[in-house]
């Protein structure tokens, strides 16, 4: 799957939706990143994020039942495609593949 | 939290518009459970923010409204914008002179509008603008009504205390006083008021308390005599010396001062004091009298109806005041609203506020109304030639099913882009450029004020107007074209068409009117700056002397100077100050303006003698006598003036001679009927001398060094008398700078357009030319066809536009000069001459390069 390009972010995000499974939406994914990350995250980039992945296909997505706590509105709940879990585990193991074929004496050297 | 927790509602509203509506419901949602969550941590303000923070950061591509389905009108638009942009982009010179001359003349448009809206707005902020009224009386002056701006003394309190829909009175009246402070010794003007002025003329106060001028001994500066005397502190509290007349002195506490005037005052002050001051400053001062006038009495009355009112119960006033004055009976009162002031007050003699914009008022928008038309006219011409260029997309249009119609629309969408593209870049010239350049003459300190809607309407109307105005003709006349012909390449064109003609000479008709008016303004400047003012200026220099003992003293000084040709006394002086007096004759009394002076003063000005005799010194009968000058006699067309007699407040007196006419005022003012009487020498007011020439100079500054030894604690004040035409000389000078930068707009935009038209003509019948060249035609076979089109045109601009010009231009010196250069046509000639010549350059230059052109490039054909 060459053609498919996970950006650092969007990678994160996809993760995210995985671990809170059932209940991924923006306000809970934005704080999960944070707590996770330590990183200060906006709603809006998560958005943004969460839009792409469902149009490339990663994402799937379905309206839940108004929420009395968000003014009544309904929010729309993620959830990861056998492609988003396919692309994820190419990134993860590009990853680990690339991460072995550094030379232990690579990381000696800078350490001196 | 008694507060309700709500969503802002303006960023909320903004979400609503920008986001697409399937989206709305979970990104609001989620933006509402944040905010819900943040006002219980951080509290609802806080909140608020982070709510707008993110209302902010979510207005980006995946939440936005795609526009419904594409209109096709949108399309076409945008179809239009790019065709004008190609066209632009291809024919860059012709695009360059449309949308040049357009910024220009939107430029010169903006210049005008900063001009007339600096001069309407005069005097306009403030407050009770509308309820403030300036009373006036009328006069009978030997058959008209005379509107004045004073008012008798007594006045003003009993208009205070008569009527009670009257709300605030003040009355307002000038004098000159030295004002001490430290080493800070001026001579200056003060301003005498009552309480109510500061309330009646919104003025802020930067420091200190309005209500302080109540007070006899508090003084309220404006914001730059507080910087000229104490710097930029706060001068609250402390004294300033005033002394009047040389001899009273009473020191003042500074209790205000004004913030710095709005650039478009009058109405102003540098010192103002409570009017009771006035006694002191001037014990002889009667506010009983009802001769007695003081400069100005304003009222404020809340309902304009009562003003009838008023003016009926002022009829007792109008009875006391005719008991004891014969001379200034009064006819009538008026009220002149504050706000009428400025522009009205050409109308009302005398009065406080002055216009000095009427020839800028009528000059500026003639002069942006020629440029603008000329710009047009060039853009008339222009688009049609090259409208030659553009048949084959014209043709494919029509073909592909555009109406006549929708090319008009296309022609008018383009000219309104190339119009747009013009006012951006002329308001950015006359930014920039213009106004700065303006502002050196008119030095009203203006600029655009990017807020001011009514000046965006304005530019905005501009555009539209001169867009339609310009392109309407080149529409139609494109949209005309039919397709057939237009393929089979039969259009007839341009030179052939009468209406373009007409626009053609239309436009050299209006350079030629710009032109001519650059030039005779030019040639009356010329004619001012050397005219003889009817007496030595040169020579003379002049000492203000406060009185008797000074006037004594200084003469004393100067006298022994071997410099010194001639020496004399007098109340009055020609450029600085007179009197207004009625004389009575059997059966008319006639306003003159009146000059005490000394028998020697008339040698010592170099007033020189037409008929009679002047005043002979120590010659008793003289105080009985009045010298008149020319305009008087003829004015009042006595045949024997030497003997005749005239009476001045019921006191008889023989006229015993006539000078010539003499220019007391610089030559903007009319010459006025003007008699000399005796002056005592308790009146003396200025020493004038006449010095040998070349030793003026020197004179000037022993005089100064005289003065500061006699009298060091008063500055001195006086001159050379060459200077008393305060920058009337100067006011020409600019006027001479402006019409030549005038002039030269014109010629720029005449001759831009004409090289532009010729280019394009001559390009068009570039194949014509190769073959007649290669046919074996020189260049003054060429030249002969070519300037074959254009010297008729030339010759009836040249025909009716020089002899307009030359009238419109007279009419308008006219207004501006009592006595304008007596015009022949040498202006309007001269203006011809420059015409031609730059059509003859400007179509020879084009000559030229057919001539030298290869005929085989020509007759390539692609």
């Amino acid at each position: 799957m060459g053609r498919t390009y996970l950006g650092e972010f969007e990678e994160i995000v996809l993760l995210t939706v995985g671990i809170l499974y059932e209940d991924a939406y923006a306000v809970a994914i934005t704080k999960e990143i944070t707590k996770q990350s330590e990183r200060s995250v906006n709603v809006s980039a998560v958005h943004k994020s969460l839009y792409r992945l469902e149009k490339k296909g990663m994402l799937k997505s379905k309206l839940s039942d108004p929420e009395s706590k968000r003014g009544g509105k309904r929010k729309r709940l993620f959830t990861i495609t056998p492609f988003g879990k396919t692309a994820l585990d190419d990134s993860m193991d590009l990853r680990m593949k690339m991460r072995k074929q550094i030379p232990e004496l690579a990381f000696k050297l800078q350490i001196v | 939290m008694s507060r309700r927790v709500t969503i802002p509602r303006i960023p909320h509203a903004f979400f609503k518009w920008y986001c697409k509506s399937e989206r709305y419901e979970e990104i609001h949602g989620d933006l509402e459970e944040f905010f819900y969550e943040r006002v219980e941590v951080v509290g609802l303000a806080k909140a608020r923010l982070f709510y707008l923070w993110n209302v902010i950061r979510c207005f980006q591509p995946y939440a936005w409204k795609i526009p419904q389905s594409q209109n096709s009108n949108i399309v076409m638009f945008r179809n239009y914008f790019k065709t004008s942009y190609r066209s632009m982009i291809k024919n860059p010179l012709s695009s360059f002179i449309n949308v040049f001359g357009l910024a220009v003349a939107v430029g010169v448009c903006m210049v005008t509008y900063s001009f007339m809206d600096f001069d309407y707005s005069t005097d306009r902020f403030h407050e009770f603008k509308d309820e403030v009224y300036l009373t006036t009386f009328y006069v009978d002056r030997d058959g008209t009504e005379e509107q004045y701006g004073k008012t008798p003394a007594p006045l003003g309190e009993m208009l205070r205390q008569d009527f009670s829909s009257i709300k605030k009175v003040t009355r307002v009246h000038d004098g000159n006083a030295v004002m001490k402070h430290g080493d800070n010794v001026f001579h200056e003007s003060v301003r005498y008021v009552d309480p109510a002025f500061l309330e009646m003329f919104t003025f802020p106060l930067k420091w200190g308390a309005s209500s302080s001028l109540a007070d006899p001994n508090s003084i309220i500066l404006s914001a730059a005599t507080s910087v000229k005397y104490f710097g930029s502190e706060d001068p609250i509290g402390k004294d300033i010396k005033a002394i009047f007349n040389d001899t009273e002195v009473k020191t003042f506490k500074v209790a205000g001062v004004a913030e710095e005037f709005p650039k478009a005052h009058i109405i102003g002050f540098d010192f103002l004091v409570n009017f009771d001051n006035l006694l002191i400053s001037n014990s002889s001062f009667d506010l009983t009298d009802w001769k007695a006038l003081v400069n100005a009495t304003f009222i404020q009355v809340e309902d304009a109806g009562n003003l009838k009112v008023i003016a009926e119960g002022m009829e007792k006033y109008r009875k006391l005041q005719n008991e004891v004055e014969q001379d200034w009976a009064i006819t009538a009162f008026n009220f002149v609203t504050v706000n009428d002031l400025h522009l009205g007050s050409a109308e009302i003699r005398e009065d406080i506020s002055y216009d000095g914009s009427r020839e800028g008022r009528v000059g500026l928008p003639f002069i942006a109304a020629f440029i603008l038309a000329l710009a047009c006219f060039n853009y008339i011409n222009i688009a049609i030639v090259s409208s030659t260029k553009r048949l084959k997309e014209i043709g494919l249009r029509k073909v592909i099913g555009a109406n006549k119609r929708l090319v008009i629309v296309q022609f008018l969408a383009e000219n309104l882009f190339v119009t747009f593209l013009a006012g951006i870049l002329g308001f950015f010239l006359a930014a920039t450029v213009f106004l700065p350049w303006f502002d050196q003459f008119a030095g009203i300190g203006s600029e655009f004020n990017l807020l001011d809607s009514n000046m965006w309407i304005f530019l905005v109307s501009v555009l539209v107007f001169t867009g339609l105005v310009s392109g309407i003709y080149p529409a139609f006349y494109i949209s005309k074209f039919e397709v057939v012909k237009i393929f089979k390449g039969t259009v007839k064109f341009g030179t052939k068409n009468t209406l373009t003609k007409v626009f053609l000479s239309v436009q050299l008709m209006l350079a030629c009117v710009g032109i001519t008016f650059a030039v005779m303004f030019a040639q009356n400047s010329a004619y001012q700056a050397k005219r003889d003012w009817g007496y030595k200026q040169k020579e003379t220099l002049y000492v203000n002397v406060s009185d008797r003992s000074v006037y004594e003293q200084m003469k004393m000084a100067v006298e022994q100077n071997p410099d010194v040709t001639s020496l004399a006394g007098s109340s009055h002086h020609l450029g600085k100050a007179s009197a207004t007096t009625i004389v009575h004759l059997p059966d008319r009394q006639y306003e003159v303006r009146e000059l005490g002076v000394s028998s020697s003063y008339f040698e010592t000005m170099g007033i020189e003698l037409e008929n009679g005799r002047f005043f002979e010194e120590n010659r008793e009968s003289d105080r009985r006598s009045i010298v008149v000058n020319q305009l008087f006699v003829e004015n009042l067309a006595l045949t024997e003036p030497i003997g005749a007699q005239v009476k001045i407040d019921s006191i008889p007196y023989d006229i015993i001679g006539v000078s010539k006419n003499f220019h007391f005022n610089n030559f903007y003012y009319e010459n006025l009927p003007t008699i000399f009487t005796v002056a005592e020498q308790e009146n003396y007011r200025y020493l004038t001398m006449q010095v040998r020439s070349g030793a003026e100079q020197s004179m000037y500054e022993s005089i100064q060094t005289q003065w500061s030894k006699l009298f060091p604690e008063t500055p001195f004040q006086g001159g050379y008398q060459e200077d008393v035409w305060v920058g009337f000389y100067e006011d020409l000078g600019i006027m001479k700078k402006f019409t030549r930068a005038i002039a030269i707009v014109f010629v720029l935009l005449a001759s831009l357009g004409l090289y532009g038209l010729v280019k394009l003509n001559i390009s068009g019948r570039i194949r014509e030319f190769s073959i007649r060249k290669t046919l074996g035609a020189n260049v003054k076979n060429l030249a002969k066809n070519i300037l074959s089109q254009y010297v008729l045109l030339s010759i009836a601009a040249v025909v009716f536009g020089a002899p307009l010009g030359h009238i419109m231009i007279t009419a308008m010196i006219d207004m501006m000069f009592p006595d304008p250069r007596p015009f022949g046509f040498t202006g309007a000639a001269i203006s011809a001459v420059i015409l031609v010549f730059v059509l003859v350059l400007v179509i020879s230059t084009q000559i030229m390069k057919v001539s030298k052109a290869n005929p085989v490039e020509g007759l390539k054909v692609e």
